[in-house]
């Protein structure tokens, strides 16, 4: 499966690329240069290719960062650390944000471009060679955050520090963390290329379907959203959150400029804001500045690759990975967990539904479901840190109830292709809240009590709420959306 | 003994009604299995008063609740309870307090009839505008210890001679074997407009359909054609009175209505002693969204003043906060929002918000969504989108977009939540990301 993409790949490395195989080592006697774009693909294909692996990573850099930030803060952290922890805890939550904004606008360039949307990533894919590292779900460690200071850093990063850390990466996936900014670069070269790219690929009638950030970064500019840490007064102002829309070479050259620069700095910021790798390498220097134990102490005990497949690991992990998966054998947790994952796919249909209608841009007009759909959107992104909230304090498995804690599994769904009719898209959306409802009774029989209780009650209400909407769109009987009055 | 006397409710807020039964007594509660709905409306104990001889005739719960009688509104008619405080030192040395009943009187060796009343109510409306002292209505039932329903009607120097606005009632309720607590009922007034004389005949028929009769003398008083004249006694914002527009100037219709505010003073003679307590009365419209509550009101404001802009970490709860949610999406559900995002009349400009984003329903939805989320014991994330209280003024788009949004206050600015509620929610976010609910291993 990854083949038929990593085959592709070879003109970012650069290398030449011997034509067998020799043995025990020995130097190739015969090498070929990777052309670009590669053979069987045009400028405009390569470029969406590229895209679409750009959205694979930062949709599978989101995820392990949210489940990294949710690893923090256990019960019964030390108090004195505790601001320290929840500032780091908020930091990388925070750059999760940012990664689902350069998903977000890694879709609007493949709108423009007129490519497929990828909403798509593997749970586990192989080591490409453009992959940072193995996808892994596991709690923030030392090592775990080596690998992700290394795959924001910026192209020139040399010294001591860099050296170690970048050992400590290597030594934790075994082999090289790929930097995310090596894939932009590639991306600017390619679709700044008028001989690659023509100018007619740019559609500027795209515009409509695509996410604006009037409507996903709801109109907060720069610092405006407030403090980067809720939870610390002395925090610095919330970055920007890059969701460009893009009609033109200059348009998109300057999202991908952007969303390269907000990743590693480019060694050159051009505002005050820090990039990822900025606040990665901070929040490393300060847990590498602690004990083991100090360490130990503020990390939950969370399995890693948490997963409702009790059958093992899942097809495609890595079978060197000693890690691999760990099948979540409480089942309350796992009711839990696949609550997790139909909220998750919920969240991957609402997103991918609102590309495929357009924005009313005339001000005055009637706002239609676009703009419910990523309300959804956010409130499924809402339920997620909820379940996920739950899930790190249940028993991974409930024979060793004091062993680790489940965690969110993130599973990826059968499919992400969208029906063509709209009426079946809906009929999707009402599947998800059907499926969902059947755990929520599930759930509500075994862990039926407290916190749980009172969630899942909400959570039941808002979901009949949604349902009765649903059913009314389908049937063509919803009330005409509400907007401005027709001057 | 009695150390002190107390009104309790020491405020006590009325509303309009021109039914002649007041409205019963209902709890607005949140239902259990369906957190996100309406607020189910339970009855409450209701007491039953005998106009005629002042008594409780009895205490029930109703089976239903009805909000009008014969199309009329039934007005909300507060009980002012006295209550004593028992022991020789206030509440600091240990006294307590216990409603004043005929036994404790008995005890002290005075009456039911040896208590003495006194209620003083106004409307300063149009005085506060024009600064003319005449225009003040004021109505005062003078001391009173019987049992009689008492009409407060309102007098006022500008009014045509005879002719007055009434400000409701009030009854001293004659403690009985089952009721023996002492306390007093205000009923308020109908909620009419009055207005001024249009001829120098004070009984020509009033043209005006708003208005129930003609009280002002407009040959003798100005408010009828009253502007502001933009100087620093307006209010803010200024202008806010029934009339026309003339030029840049709002001129005055010359309404006033039956609405007012005052006190109600208590006093008993004991043991060459006078001991006295006061509480306050208010009247205003009725509530006609009865199973939702605003998001900020009078008890948030009362809260504040009591215990200040800050709170103590323990007290910012899941609970506390998610009724600010609550109380959001409740006053959403009563927004065009997609009209206020077009800002039309009072903050002008460009829609602030995506139109895609303002349909009410979906922004509702989107309200509920946070609650469902608190509900699972994690931190409120939106802490810092709230509108500052030193915010109220920045209209530019970032002011307009925090929350609470599409809202203003009674100051024409835009609203804001008071600042305790806003460090309730602070509060609240500076704690873990999830609430400790570790399972017993």
């Amino acid at each position: 499966m990854r083949s038929r993409i990593t085959r592709h790949l070879w003109p970012i490395l650069g290398a030449p690329i011997p034509v067998r195989r020799e043995p025990d080592g020995a130097p190739a006697a015969e090498q070929i240069v990777p052309e670009t774009p590669p053979l069987e693909l045009s400028g405009r294909d390569y470029a969406i290719s590229l895209l679409r692996l750009a959205a694979e990573i930062e949709h599978g850099l989101m995820v392990q960062y949210l489940f990294a930030a949710y690893s923090l803060d256990p019960p019964g952290a030390p108090a004195a650390q505790r601001p320290m922890v929840r500032r780091w805890q908020e930091a990388i939550l925070g750059i999760a944000k940012e990664e689902m904004a350069h998903l977000v606008t890694v879709q609007n360039l493949l709108t423009a471009l007129g490519g497929p949307l990828q909403f798509n990533r593997e749970d586990f894919p192989h080591d490409t060679v453009l992959y940072p590292s193995g996808f892994r779900l596991r709690p923030l460690s030392l090592p775990s955050l080596a690998t992700y200071v290394v795959a924001e850093s910026p192209e020139v990063w040399e010294g001591e520090q860099a050296d170690r850390i970048k050992q400590q990466a290597a030594a934790e996936v075994g082999g090289t963390v790929n930097r995310v900014g090596r894939l932009y670069e590639e991306l600017i070269d390619v679709i700044g290329d008028p001989a690659l790219v023509p100018d007619s690929t740019f559609d500027a009638a795209s515009m409509p379907f695509q996410a604006s950030w009037d409507e996903w970064g709801r109109g907060y500019r720069r610092g405006e959203r407030g403090r980067q840490a809720a939870s610390d007064p002395d925090a610095p102002a919330v970055p920007e959150l890059i969701i460009d829309t893009v009609d033109s070479r200059t348009t998109a050259i300057a999202a991908l400029e952007q969303v390269g620069e907000q990743g590693e700095g480019f060694g050159m910021p051009r505002d005050e804001d820090e990039s990822h790798f900025e606040r990665f390498l901070k929040v490393h220097q300060e847990f590498e500045n602690l004990s083991e134990d100090e360490r130990r102490a503020l990390v939950r005990d969370i399995a890693t690759n948490p997963t409702t497949d009790l059958s093992g690991p899942d097809v495609g992990a890595d079978p060197a990975d000693t890690e691999t998966t760990s099948p979540i054998a409480n089942p309350t947790a796992r009711l839990w967990a696949h609550l997790f994952n139909v909220r998750y796919r919920k969240l991957l249909v609402s997103l991918s539904h609102a590309f495929e209608l357009a924005e009313n841009r005339t001000g005055s007009g009637s706002p239609g479901p676009r703009g419910s759909l990523i309300h959804r959107a956010f409130a499924e992104m809402y339920n997620l840190r909820s379940i996920a909230g739950l899930l790190v304090s249940l028993p991974l498995d409930h024979a060793e109830p004091d062993a680790a804690r489940a965690g969110p599994p993130f599973q990826m769904p059968h499919t992400l292709m969208l029906p063509h009719d709209e009426d079946d898209r809906w009929r999707l959306h009402r599947d998800l809240l059907d499926a969902a409802a059947t755990l929520v009774a599930r759930i509500g029989a075994v862990d039926g009590a407290g916190t749980a209780h009172d969630y899942l009650t909400a959570l039941a209400q808002a979901d009949r709420i949604e349902r009765e909407q649903v059913d009314a769109l389908i049937a063509g009987t919803a009330r005409a959306p509400v907007g401005a009055p027709t001057p | 003994m009695i150390h002190e006397l107390r009104i309790l409710p020491s405020l006590a807020i009325a509303r309009f009604g021109s039914a002649p039964t007041p409205m019963d007594n209902y709890d607005a509660v949140v239902d259990a299995a369906e957190p996100l709905g309406y607020r189910t409306l339970r009855p409450a104990e209701t007491l039953e008063i005998d106009v005629d001889s002042g008594e409780i005739v009895r205490a029930l719960v109703p089976d239903a609740l009805s909000f009008t009688e014969n199309g009329a509104v039934r007005p909300v008619a507060p009980f002012l309870e006295v209550w004593a405080l028992i022991g020789d030192e206030g509440l600091t040395g240990g006294g307590r307090l216990e409603p004043l009943t005929t036994a404790l009187l008995e005890e002290e060796g005075t009456s039911a009839g040896d208590l003495r009343w006194q209620v003083q109510l106004a409307n300063l409306k149009v005085m506060r505008r024009t600064g003319n002292a005449a225009d003040a209505v004021r109505a005062d039932s003078g001391e009173f210890s019987d049992h009689v329903r008492r009409a407060l009607d309102g007098t006022c120097d500008n009014f045509v001679r005879g002719r007055t606005i009434g400000f409701g009632h009030v009854q001293y309720i004659r403690p009985t074997a089952s009721h023996p607590q002492i306390r007093l009922r205000f009923t308020p007034a109908a909620g009419r407009i009055y207005g001024p004389t249009r001829s120098p005949f004070p009984n020509a028929p009033v043209p005006d359909p708003n208005v129930s009769e003609a009280v002002y003398d407009a040959q003798r008083g100005g408010w009828d054609g009253y502007r502001d004249v933009g100087g620093p006694q307006d209010t803010a914002p200024g202008g806010i009175y029934a009339g026309r527009r003339v030029g840049n100037n709002q001129v005055s219709s010359g309404y006033l209505d039956d609405g007012c505010d005052g006190v109600v003073r208590v006093s008993l003679e004991l043991g060459g002693r006078t001991l006295r307590a006061l509480g306050r009365v208010g009247a205003g419209p009725p509530a006609y969204a009865p199973d939702a509550l605003p998001i900020r009101t009078v008890a948030d404001e009362l809260e504040q003043a009591l215990f200040g802009p800050t709170v103590d970490p323990a007290e910012a709860t899941f609970e506390r906060v998610e009724e600010i949610v609550r109380r959001a999406f409740e006053t959403v559900r009563l927004l065009n929002t997609g009209f206020h995002n077009e800002d039309w009349g009072w903050a002008g400009g460009a829609p602030f918000m995506a139109s895609s984003l303002v349909d009410p329903i979906a922004v509702e939805n989107l309200h509920q969504s946070l609650l469902v989320a608190l509900r699972s014991g994690t931190a409120p994330w939106f802490g810092d989108v709230l509108r500052d209280h030193d915010a109220a003024g920045d209209r530019t788009f970032r002011g307009r977009r925090r929350m609470p949004a599409m809202m203003r206050g009674a100051d024409g600015q835009l609203l804001t939540l008071t600042r305790r509620q806003v460090a309730l929610i602070r509060a609240l976010a500076q704690g873990p990301l999830f609430e400790s609910e570790e399972p017993e291993s």
